[in-house]
């Protein structure tokens, strides 16, 4: 009897430690979710398309291909990335959700003429997007 | 429209709680930069890093440190940065203390999980003294809209001639709300051997040119136990290009 009570003593003692370490792995744990991919190439120290549309309020992957032999770097404080991508290399990036609204982005390396922006249409805009783009 | 999960805040603020109440023990200059968990290809940087300490009665009163470094990219997710560092520990003068190796991780891409991670690891030399000091730890940064919450939980191994080998832990916590590139307010909070503080920071980028920036950092943390110095000045720059 005494042992039983002192193994339950035991249990809810090492179930208290227990709380911060699950605390942590909670928080390590990746949010698994199906995100929609876009692809931006850079060719000329252009990005291309220099509008791209995405979803509002959900994870969007950018697939940022540079078709030029020189570095470049895809730059933006309103997106808080920043990302060099190598000469006729290619990176990813994960933004979002996103806010509806105008987020623009630079080239770092060629600033006057890598320009864009990232426009992220709310859920009904983004549907009507979609269906006139569809092919 | 829900952007960021009350979940995801309080996952946060669990992980906050539990590095807190890791045991605190270092005998090292406790407030420095908040680290960052990313790295970037070709990243070449000069840096300046300054702190000074004042309390009248307190052991640590005009206690003075600067460090200088250089740091570049050695791979697609991993950096190196080597320091001289000079301190002024009163009664004495200023004078070249001892050198610094730093390599920084990059674990996960910005944005990828619900949180981004990197890895730390520093290898110091006290000058003179034959002393060591190396840190390892866990970078991690999150976003909530337009701020940004950095932890670093650290873990510091001391050996050496005039130190007694032991494991000590220390923690640091910024909380930045972006609000202009160049002018960014945040509260950062550090806690290791006997010092527990907390206070305003400010922070910002200036660009120049192409690929040339500078980042600023300015924070005053106070105090907040007894055994803590009083006031902490720390400012550092960084020269990118």
């Amino acid at each position: 009897m005494k042992n039983i009570e002192l193994k339950k003593r035991q249990l809810r003692k090492n179930s208290k430690k227990a709380l911060p370490i699950t605390a942590l792995l909670l928080l390590t744990l990746p949010v698994v979710a199906e995100q929609s991919v876009f692809e931006l190439r850079i060719k000329d120290h252009l990005f291309l398309p220099s509008v791209l549309y995405v979803p509002a309020g959900e994870k969007v992957k950018l697939l940022v291909l540079n078709q030029d032999p020189s570095p470049e770097e895809f730059e933006s404080f309103s997106l808080n990335r920043e990302k060099v991508i190598l000469g006729k290399g290619k990176a990813t990036l994960f933004v979002g959700p996103l806010q509806p609204g105008k987020y623009e982005f630079f080239g770092e390396y060629n600033p006057d003429s890598a320009q864009g922006v990232l426009i992220a249409l709310p859920e009904a805009e983004w549907l009507q997007h979609k269906a006139n783009h569809a092919y | 429209m829900k952007l960021y999960s009350k979940k995801a805040v309080v996952k946060a603020l669990c992980f906050v709680c539990l590095c807190s109440s890791m045991q605190a023990l270092a005998d090292g200059r406790v407030v420095d930069k908040v680290y960052h968990p990313y790295v970037q290809p070709l990243e070449r940087e000069f840096e300046y890093r300054y702190f000074y300490q004042r309390q009248a009665d307190h052991p640590d009163n005009n206690t003075m440190g600067q460090k200088l470094g250089y740091g570049f990219s050695v791979a697609e997710r991993a950096a190196l940065e080597i320091y001289v560092i000079a301190d002024r520990i009163s009664p004495e003068d200023y004078k070249l203390t001892g050198y610094e190796l730093e390599l920084r991780w990059m674990l996960t891409e910005q944005g990828q999980y619900s949180a981004d991670w990197g890895m730390l690891f520093e290898l110091e030399r006290q000058n003179n003294q034959d002393n060591y000091e190396f840190t390892t730890g866990l970078l991690m940064e999150k976003e909530f809209g337009p701020t940004s919450l950095t932890l670093n939980a650290l873990a510091v191994y001391e050996w050496g001639q005039t130190l007694d080998a032991e494991w000590e832990g220390e923690f640091r916590a910024q909380y930045r709300y972006r609000w202009l590139p160049a002018v960014q307010p945040a509260i950062e909070l550090y806690a290791g051997e006997n010092y527990k503080g907390a206070g305003p920071s400010l922070m910002g980028v200036h660009k120049f040119d192409k690929q040339e920036q500078l980042k600023w950092e300015l924070a005053v943390i106070v105090a907040i136990d007894n055994d803590t110095v009083d006031r902490t000045l720390r400012f550092a720059l960084e020269y990118e290009f």
